[in-house]
């Protein structure tokens, strides 16, 4: 699943690098927070086992072998930011020093796997888990099912970043100019690989090494567990992070994440949604044609009404179409815009919270 | 390989490290149980016993990394908690003044290179770029590492790790060196060759503590030495006296009696060390 | 190990083995006096980055051609022998992409050039363009990375980042990763070794899965061990939270030189790959 130089357009590279860069910030922060000058040599050493436990050739059933990215281990014992860094670095060393996976495409591959990878596994595995006791069976279940739901959500998005590359980029005879398949052919062909080799290999690999943790250390699972904080003879100290303000909202943040990568999918729509037509559209013969196909043949009004005339006058937005003036390819221009409007949604919400609750937090320096 | 053992004079009988009534717990065992010790300055000291006795945990605790759940450390006449080494003055000041060289090189071995392995120390205190540069190569020289300067601590054999290990602490000139088994896992060559760069390490000023279960290296290294058995000191004498102990030494498991033939052919079984002497 | 019974646990050590060696090649070839060799690392970042962008986004075959051209000629300056680029670089690349670039040919739409015969598809210009532009990108891009790499030394590389605004934090994390990476890999590689020489024959399915997840179960404990023991180690030497990094690159005339010979490499390929 690393995808190598030459596969994704530069501005495709660049804008998943932008995408990645705040997720790798606060996973920063807050991986800092908690082991505070712990930091270096416990994330060294993590990074330094996700590069290794990517080179394992694990036995499937059936005869056949696969690799594993090991997201789903790392993202049960290390937690979600802390699962992110360590499979970033590995997949920076990866990159950088055994030519697995491009530098133009780093981000994009952090991003598929790190980032998109732990989040859904964190996801998954709360969700399953649930307030279950440690060593219970369930967990492994739980842990089986973040590491295969976390490869295939992984797979999705790698392969809709590689099938809108031909739809977006093409030289002036026609040919795509880097990943040459669409998405009708990208992603049933990345997906039927991930369902069933690599995400068998993901899911034996987290449920082993959460087992192992069961039998001999269940110490090391508790972070994860529920409200109750971590104590006893855990030999590195973590603390449960606190769960408030933005920390709380994980699960929604993945969920807007994801929904934001997904909206360039409504070109794939025909047409245009029912209801939203501009004053313009009634005059066009051709749109005249397509409102009517879509209600039932009923033929529109042949002026525009003369409400719909008055106040769409007065606020013309500045993307209109979704489509902000120096982007050129629609499926960007949905993108940008989802990115703008939740930004600007979250910008508002972040000011009245500090308004309404008037404090500032300090980080603590070391 | 016996020295005559040396004799020194200690000009300074300011005790350096004085524990009190310490225990240290691991979970539910006790790694050092109501330990008294008092270490003065200048002093050679060996820390016996076999692996799992304490003396590791000991080391660790006088290097100011684990702290006693119960009783009372203290260093230079000055209580070394915690607290006291979160203001950086006094931490820096222990940790230049304290060394402690771990038994596996390769836990201290982190950085990528020889060469930042040995400025990291000078680096975390403050030193300006050019003094670090110029104590580095002094070091290198001292330690015959030179050529080893630009390489990865995973190119290098034992011998060579453990060398660096110690240059690594010396270059910021402590007055306390704590050793973990410098000799473990050394073949006999690179064990010499480690037994006379610590014999010459002490300059004959610093207090140099070293824990091992190697009886050959004692007369070389200490002049005193504690016995510990299941985290207490069950002896404590100079290192003639404790080597001559055969009964001590068999009952702390640092050396062993099995059947074995002399050269008059009789079968025997007491306790012995497999050295040679001349 | 015969070739036939080569099982999930010796593909897995020959993967260690094949890693150690191919960063103690890379170390050997950094250390030779070719072209790129001599250069201050961070002039060599400063050099070839720009250039693997230009390749990405060069909408001209014959300027990502040229520049790979260019790449492998500084690659015989610097003593890089083709022998090596073909075999870790090339063939690499070319089974790689090559393959996934195959089914391209028949189905991207376009103009058909070539019927194949048997199977009646048709290969259209479009596709072979796109399939060419692929493997040439992939290729060029991975000569340059490949040439960055051999040619300097992890830590200096690592160092030279910093010119890229990396946190220093980063840097020194990545040197430790870097470092670890062989202690992990040496530790994977004797629990596998021991592994293998207990076993006669093969092991069925479910038995080589559980010495793989118990062999991934144990090098994670063993992981958080010696970050943990390495803390400590790092707290003895007075460490607190900061972070340095001593660096001692100094840049020369020849430097310069050839920092201007790869921005005009850059610029032109720029120019005639709009």
């Amino acid at each position: 699943m690393h995808i190598p130089d030459g596969y994704l357009s530069p501005s495709t590279c660049a804008l998943l690098y932008g995408a990645a860069a705040p997720f790798w910030c606060t996973a920063f922060a807050r991986v800092k927070r908690i082991l505070n000058t712990r930091l270096v040599p416990l994330l060294a050493v993590a990074s330094a086992f996700c590069f290794v436990i990517m080179m394992f050739n694990l036995p499937l059933p059936g005869g056949t072998t696969g690799h594993a990215v090991g997201v789903g281990a790392a993202t049960v014992v290390l937690g979600p930011w802390a699962s992110m860094l360590a499979l970033s670095i590995a997949l920076l060393i990866q990159a950088l020093l055994f030519g697995d996976g491009g530098i133009t495409t780093l981000g994009a591959n952090c991003f598929n796997m790190a980032i998109v990878g732990s989040l859904v596994a964190y996801v998954v595995y709360r969700l399953v888990a649930g307030g279950t006791s440690v060593g219970s069976s369930r967990r492994t279940l739980a842990a089986a099912l973040a590491g295969y739901a976390a490869i295939n959500s992984s797979a999705f998005v790698t392969a809709c970043e590689l099938g809108i590359q031909p739809m977006l980029f093409k030289d002036t005879g026609g040919a795509p100019l880097y990943a040459p398949y669409p998405l009708h052919i990208a992603i049933p062909a990345m997906m039927i690989g991930h369902l069933t080799f690599a995400g068998l290999a993901e899911l034996i690999v987290s449920a082993g090494i959460v087992a192992y943790f069961q039998r001999t250390n269940p110490a090391l699972l508790n972070h994860n567990a529920s409200r109750i904080p971590a104590n006893g003879e855990i030999e590195t100290a973590r603390q449960v992070p606190a769960r408030s303000g933005w920390g709380g909202a994980g699960p929604l943040w993945i969920r807007l994440a994801l929904l934001m990568m997904l909206t360039p999918l409504g070109i794939l729509v025909a047409g245009t949604a029912w209801g939203e037509w501009s004053t313009r559209d009634f005059s066009n013969p051709e749109m005249r044609q397509k409102i009517a196909a879509t209600s039932s043949n009923v033929a529109p009004p042949a002026q525009s009404p003369r409400g719909l005339e008055r106040w769409s006058a007065v606020w013309s937005a500045p993307f209109p179409q979704y489509a902000p003036a120096f982007v050129h390819h629609p499926a960007f221009g949905y993108v940008i815009s989802a990115m703008f409007g939740s930004g600007l949604i979250m910008g508002f919400f972040s000011c009245l919270n500090l308004i309404v609750n008037g404090r500032v937090i300090k980080r603590k320096s070391p | 390989m016996t020295n005559p053992s040396r004799k020194r004079e200690f000009s300074v009988t300011v005790p350096i490290f004085e524990l009190r009534d310490v225990t240290y717990r691991y979970g539910k065992i006790d790694a050092l149980s109501n330990l008294d010790l008092t270490i003065l300055a200048g002093q050679r000291i060996a820390l016996l016993g076999a692996n799992g006795s304490g003396k590791s945990t000991l080391l660790s605790i006088l290097d100011g990394l684990y702290f006693p759940q119960e009783g009372s450390v203290m260093y230079c006449g000055e209580p070394l908690t915690e607290d006291r080494l979160q203001t950086q003055e006094i931490e820096f000041d222990f940790r230049r003044k304290v060394a402690l060289v771990f038994q596996n090189p390769d836990i201290q071995l982190f950085n990528p290179t020889v060469f930042d392995e040995i400025a990291f120390g000078p680096l975390q205190v403050g030193w300006p770029k050019d003094q670090i540069l110029m104590r580095v190569s002094a070091i290198l020289e001292r330690m015959e590492i030179v050529h080893l300067k630009d390489r990865a601590p995973h190119h290098l054999s034992t011998g060579e790790k453990k060398r660096v290990a110690l240059a690594s602490v010396l270059i910021l000139d402590p007055d306390v060196l704590l050793l973990d088994e410098p000799t473990a896992a050394l073949d006999p060559r690179s064990e010499s060759q480690m037994i006379d760069f610590l014999v010459n390490c002490g300059d004959g000023k610093k207090t140099v503590i070293t824990a091992t279960h190697d009886l050959d290296l004692l007369e070389d290294i200490a002049d005193y030495c504690h016995v510990f058995q299941g985290g207490q000191i069950v002896a404590a004498g100079t290192s003639d006296e404790i080597l001559r102990n055969h009964e001590l030494l068999l009952r702390t498991n640092l050396v062993h009696a099995h059947r074995h033939r002399h050269a008059s052919g009789e079968m025997h079984i007491h306790p012995h060390r497999h050295a040679h002497e001349h | 190990m015969s070739a036939k019974s080569r099982g999930p646990v010796e593909r897995s050590l020959s993967t260690f083995v094949d890693a150690l060696r191919h960063t103690f090649d890379a170390e050997e070839l950094a250390k030779k006096n070719g072209l790129l060799q001599k250069l201050d690392p961070r002039i060599k970042i400063a050099a070839i980055l720009p250039l693997i962008l230009i390749a990405a986004l060069a909408r001209q075959l014959r300027a990502i051609v040229a520049i790979f051209v260019f790449a492998v000629l500084v690659g015989l300056l610097s003593r890089v022998p083709l022998i090596t680029l073909a075999r870790r670089v090339w063939l690499a690349t070319l089974s790689f992409t090559g393959l996934i670039s195959i089914p391209a040919l028949f189905l991207t739409p376009g103009r058909a050039i070539y019927l194949l015969p048997f199977f009646s598809w048709t290969i259209t210009a479009q596709g072979l363009h796109a399939a060419t532009y692929l493997i040439m990108r992939a290729e060029t891009a991975a000569t340059l990375s490949v040439l960055l790499i051999l040619c300097t030394s992890w830590n200096n590389l690592l160092k030279a980042l910093r010119v890229l605004r990396f946190p220093i934090i980063l840097v020194v994390i990545l040197g430790m990763t870097y470092r670890y990476i062989f202690l992990l890999l040496r530790t994977a590689h004797d629990m596998f070794e021991s592994r293998r020489s207990r076993m006669v024959g093969q092991l069925p399915g479910h038995e080589l899965r559980k010495v793989a997840t118990a062999s991934a179960g144990v090098l994670m404990s063993k992981t958080l061990q010696i970050g943990e023991e390495v803390y400590l180690a790092m707290r003895s030497r007075g460490f607190r939270g900061e972070v340095y990094v001593l660096v001692e690159f100094r840049t020369s005339w020849l430097d310069w030189l050839i920092l201007g010979c790869f921005a005009t490499v850059a610029g032109f390929g720029f120019w005639f790959g709009r």
